[in-house]
């Protein structure tokens, strides 16, 4: 009962969302939902499988340019089609670059990562006549055709709710994974790599099973940045993408399923306030960033749940070890 | 052919400002184990200091010795007041917290310096040609390379010769022995941090009138700097060197022969190294 009632709330908050809120925060919250499945496909990566990647951009970036080029050079291809195939391509690069440097480690993969990202950046720059370069791709979201009824794609709402269906089964999928027995052996993998090897797993055949999933998921959400913006350019792809999901994961708490989550919310509300009020929101991003790794470096989740459980303490003495528990 | 021995020379010229830049990333990255990201802001920010005090004094001797000497003090801060106190929590910290203050450097450079490029002119006989066998070549990118070899030079002299440098070599390969051997261990993390920021400020001062000084000047130098370090092997010293004359040459010819390809070409370059080297050219074998 006290876990079904938070969810249950969850889901109609979610759900009723437009009805309570203007335009502006639903497609804000359009955006947090696409960032948190990026988040959550990286934290599965680091969080989970302690695999450290600065390359994870390359999978969102492929993603959305699989998703702006198709519905640009194929006539007629619809939506879901277009989403398909940019998370296939995005698994299909994730399983091809995952089985050329995932017999690297620590530093030298998280390197390797970022230079395979670097190269799909420098690609999508100097490709102009794919990616149309520094002056990006715009594309038109295709109406859904249901048989019985048409989905006006390019409504605000409508698109909300498309995303929270289709990128929030992705996210409870994900969710679902970390409770499989492979989801064991991924967090087996962070705990014990010596040890698993022992009782007989493959444990590079894990790694590329992760690095594989993580990289289609980053592609799913890169094919509905693409779709929510209507336009992709070079930032899809860059550097300061893979620093976003570093952010978004650990102000969020890594580790904890929930914790990209929160730090999608965060992220996506602090960026829009901050750009508001200042050109330097940068500035800011890196002191908090530095605050949050000095302070909170279990991210705004474990804050959360200190706080509950010293209000535990304090006020209901005897539930406290029953809350711990959960 | 002339084309040719000025595009070597330029790759030399190149390399020099990569190894300094390079050798402090890995030194620190051998011993601390940490990749810093904040690394190649110290080398924009010796540009900027260096700048600045060719503006007031005129003087590009003096901001070749004090501008290195603030970034010493800089790094040692912040190894000192913000790296150690993350340390226990394990390097991907230690990683997010050099990445946050990349980002509050970039920022700050940005706000007191704008983001135009600045061009710092160097005066006297730097800023002469001379005639290298029938070759007009400028004083001042030879001075880059001879600068970079002398210090590459006292580096080894240091590391090879003197007792600090068998305690800075040990401690790269192990530094928990070399605290249990009696070895201030903090105190000698905090100078190699602060030394590596000081040699990556160095660079910056000399690579500032060499190319303009600018906020992306960091970026560019920064994935070259940690291709550079994949390539001769974490925590190598002549890795750095060898690997800096490899991308130095590749950047230089890259430009000339294809022109559309030469970012791909380092990476390419890095990837057969590691399939054929996993750990890097001279690294150790993990």
């Amino acid at each position: 009962m006290s876990r079904l009632l938070p969810r249950a709330v969850l889901v109609i908050a979610l759900v009723g969302l437009p009805f309570f809120v203007g335009k502006f925060h639903v497609s804000l919250m359009t955006e947090v939902i696409v960032f948190a499945l990026y988040g959550v496909s990286y934290n599965l990566l680091l969080g989970y499988g302690n695999l450290l990647s600065f390359g994870h951009a390359l999978f969102f970036g492929l993603g959305a340019y699989t998703t702006a080029v198709a519905l640009n050079h194929i006539s007629g291809l619809g939506f879901f089609s277009a989403v398909i195939l940019a998370t296939a391509s995005a698994t299909l690069v994730g399983f091809l670059i995952g089985f050329l440097i995932l017999r690297q480690k620590g530093a030298s993969f998280a390197l390797l990562t970022l230079a395979f990202n670097a190269l799909f950046h420098a690609m999508a720059i100097k490709f102009t006549f794919i990616t149309h370069g520094d002056d990006g791709l715009s594309l038109l979201r295709p109406k859904i055709n249901l048989g019985f009824a048409t989905l006006n794609t390019p409504d605000v709402t409508t698109f909300y709710y498309i995303t929270l269906v289709v990128v929030g089964a992705a996210i409870l999928a994900s969710w679902y994974f970390t409770t499989t027995a492979m989801g064991t052996t991924v967090v087996m993998l962070r705990e014990n790599e010596e040890r698993m090897k022992f009782l007989g797993y493959s444990t590079s055949l894990t790694r590329l099973i992760l690095f594989t999933v993580t990289g289609g998921l980053a592609g799913l959400a890169g094919s509905f940045y693409a779709l929510f913006f209507s336009f992709v350019s070079v930032d899809a792809i860059s550097i300061t993408m893979t620093t976003t999901v570093l952010l978004i994961t650990f102000v969020g708490g890594s580790g904890r399923f929930t914790g990209p989550i929160f730090g999608a919310l965060v992220y996506i509300y602090l960026q829009n306030f901050l750009s508001d009020i200042t050109d330097r929101w940068p500035f800011f991003m890196g002191l908090i960033f530095i605050v949050m790794v000095l302070f909170i470096p279990g991210g705004l989740v474990q804050l959360i749940e200190d706080i509950i459980l010293w209000a535990r303490v304090r006020w209901m003495p005897g539930t406290a070890e029953a809350g711990r528990e959960s | 052919m002339n084309a040719s021995v000025v595009f070597f020379l330029h790759g030399l010229t190149y390399a020099g400002l990569l190894f300094l830049v390079s050798s402090g990333l890995t030194l620190v990255f051998g011993m601390m184990n940490v990749l810093n990201f904040a690394h190649a802001t110290f080398y924009m920010l010796g540009a900027y200091f260096s700048w600045t005090l060719l503006r007031v004094t005129g003087n590009f001797w003096l901001s070749l010795v004090v501008a290195p000497i603030a970034l010493f003090v800089i790094g040692a801060v912040v190894e000192r007041f913000l790296l150690r106190r993350v340390h226990v929590l394990g390097h991907v910290h230690e990683l997010l917290l050099t990445f946050g203050l990349a980002y509050i450097i970039m920022e700050s450079v940005k706000w007191i310096w704008g983001t135009k490029p600045l061009a710092a002119p160097i005066t006297g006989f730097l800023a002469q040609s001379v005639d290298l066998f029938g070759i007009i070549y400028p004083v001042y990118r030879l001075f880059v390379f001879s600068a970079s070899i002398l210090i590459g030079l006292i580096m080894a002299v240091v590391l090879f010769k003197t007792r600090v440098g068998i305690v800075i070599r040990g401690a790269v390969d192990d530094a928990a022995m070399v605290g249990a051997l009696g070895i201030n261990v903090p105190v000698l993390f905090m100078a190699t941090f602060g030394f590596g920021a000081a040699l990556s400020g160095f660079a910056g001062v000399i690579a500032g009138p060499l190319m303009t000084t600018f906020p992306g000047m960091a970026d560019a130098i920064l994935v070259d700097a940690f291709v550079v370090i994949v390539i001769g092997g974490l925590g190598s010293l002549g890795g750095a060197v060898l690997a800096s004359l490899m991308i130095g040459q590749l950047q230089a010819f890259g430009v000339l022969l294809f022109p559309k390809f030469s970012l791909a070409l380092i990476y390419l370059l890095m990837a057969a190294v590691l399939v054929v080297k996993p750990s890097g050219l001279f690294g150790r074998q993990t």
